[in-house]
């Protein structure tokens, strides 16, 4: 007999806004966070675009005192688990016992640039002594252990583009299995360093337009940064308390391609959205929206179109998918976190998030994406996909409470 | 030079700590300012970038005062410039 999940708390900071509510208004209004890349020397960079956190000052979020050891991607965790936390209206007893699994792509990765920085071309002899405890990939898991109280099981996930949805996926596993009643989880990630954009731009994934997924000129990515957490609860735990409940967790699933490095398969993410739907033992004919992995490259969208036509079938035609990285860029690690969070929203407010920048439908991309406006529609059951890097598949069915 | 080692120790410790460096004095202990070991090893660190000195890993053992962590200092740049 296992535990059943349910979801109390949500938290986010993206190039949407610096709170949670700021990014659900603009995904509503279908408003995009893509902009100029701000922050490098002109003419450094082939990157011009980037999904960057604006009005940020870190001063306003934290103690001086703790500052020099978060990083950015430490900072964007602590922020977002901290709003999660408060919306699930958690108290220091709960939060003692809970567990925290904080998903990243990158790491500390503004840390480890510094150093590098300073010893490879500033030729000095010695790091500083943060580089370690500042940089590593564990980092932001545990500041936000010891800002928040958490004393459980905690620690990172790191499997790229696909971290913030296993992270939810390990916390769920654990809820479930009776381990702890409470967890905080999702992913963080703050991309936008000089060495990592020009490693980025070496891959020739990355949009110099606009991120425009399933479209037929879709030409790239666009790089995003911020963090993604959510609240994750037994339901006996949430009612005992008489929480508030967003929506139920009803399963996960995981798989690999065993394939590529960098080339998507279909059927490795067929068989996550499978294993997901089986593990929360509901029909694939319930689904009604999609939350997409949807990154705007040639090879992911046709690839995860194909991937939902054959878990799908003849109901693909009755879906309604969008990517909301069309808004929020594709912030790696935390990109599952803040898609969680659009599809937790999107069935309470029964409003489908759009896919923004849509041009008309790409080869091989014939599903209805719910182009350009969000819409109005009850939404029962959604999922919520990410496909990374080297074909780590992870996917959540999330279900109306 | 010595009033130059002291200042240069206490400004370290007080950009550490973020107190203000004329709260210290050399009979400071190291406990009392609240210095954990990732202070110490900071605190030393930025020593070594202002003075140009290397300080052993053993030296850090037996920092009790601020006066240890100056004598230190001092012992490492007298041997500097005897070499």
């Amino acid at each position: 007999m296992s535990n059943r999940v349910v979801i109390t708390g949500l938290g986010s900071i993206s190039a949407l806004g610096l709170n949670n509510e700021a990014f659900w208004q603009a995904i509503k209004a279908g408003q995009s966070g893509i902009d100029t890349l701000q922050g490098f020397a002109p003419g450094a960079l082939k990157m011009a675009l980037g999904a960057q956190v604006k009005g940020f000052d870190p001063a306003a979020f934290f103690a001086q005192k703790d500052l020099p050891l978060l990083d950015r991607y430490s900072q964007f965790a602590l922020i977002a688990a901290r709003e999660s936390v408060e919306d699930a209206g958690l108290d220091a007893e709960s939060l003692t016992q809970a567990a925290a699994v904080i998903g990243t792509g990158c790491g500390g990765k503004e840390t480890d640039e510094m150093t590098y920085d300073h010893l490879y071309k500033q030729q000095k002899t010695r790091a500083h002594p943060f580089t370690i405890p500042r940089g590593m990939p564990s980092a932001a898991a545990s500041q936000v252990s010891m800002q928040l109280g958490i004393q459980g099981p905690v620690f990172t996930v790191s499997s790229a583009c696909s971290s913030a949805n296993h992270a939810i996926a390990q916390a769920a596993l654990m809820i479930r299995a009776g381990i702890v009643d409470v967890a905080v989880a999702g992913g963080t990630d703050a991309p936008f360093t000089f060495g990592l954009i020009k490693s980025w731009e070496a891959l020739r994934v990355v949009s110099s337009d606009n991120c425009r997924p399933f479209s037929e000129d879709r030409s790239g990515l666009v790089l995003g940064e911020g963090a993604g957490m959510v609240v994750l609860e037994s339901e006996a735990h949430a009612k005992k308390r008489s929480a508030h409940i967003y929506a139920r967790l009803a399963g996960s699933g995981m798989s690999s391609d065993a394939g590529h490095i960098t080339d998507p398969s279909a059927q490795g993410a067929a068989r996550a959205i499978t294993a997901a739907l089986l593990d929360a033992q509901i029909d694939y004919q319930a689904v009604d929206y999609v939350n997409a992995h949807g990154t705007g490259t040639q090879a992911n969208d046709r690839t995860e179109t194909e991937a939902l036509h054959l878990v799908f079938k003849s109901h693909a035609a009755k879906l309604m998918v969008s990517s909301t990285k069309s808004m929020h860029g594709h912030a790696l690690g935390a990109s599952g976190g803040l898609e969680f969070i659009a599809t937790v929203l999107a069935i309470r407010d029964s409003v489908v998030p759009p896919t923004i920048n849509f041009t008309g439908p790409g080869e091989g991309c014939d599903l209805d994406y719910v182009p350009n406006s969000s819409r109005e529609h009850k939404i029962n059951t959604a999922i919520s996909n990410s496909f990374a890097f080297g074909g780590l598949n992870s996917v959540q069915v999330i279900t109306r409470f | 030079m010595s009033s130059d080692i002291e200042t240069i120790v206490k400004t370290a410790i007080a950009n550490q700590k973020m107190i203000d460096a004329d709260s210290i004095t050399l009979e400071t202990s190291l406990q009392d300012l609240g210095v954990t070991s990732l202070d110490a090893i900071t605190i030393v660190y930025e020593v070594e970038e202002i003075c140009d000195i290397e300080v052993p890993n053993d030296e850090l053992e037996n920092l009790r005062t601020v006066q240890d962590i100056v004598n230190g200092v001092r012992v490492l740049l007298d041997n500097k410039t005897a070499v």
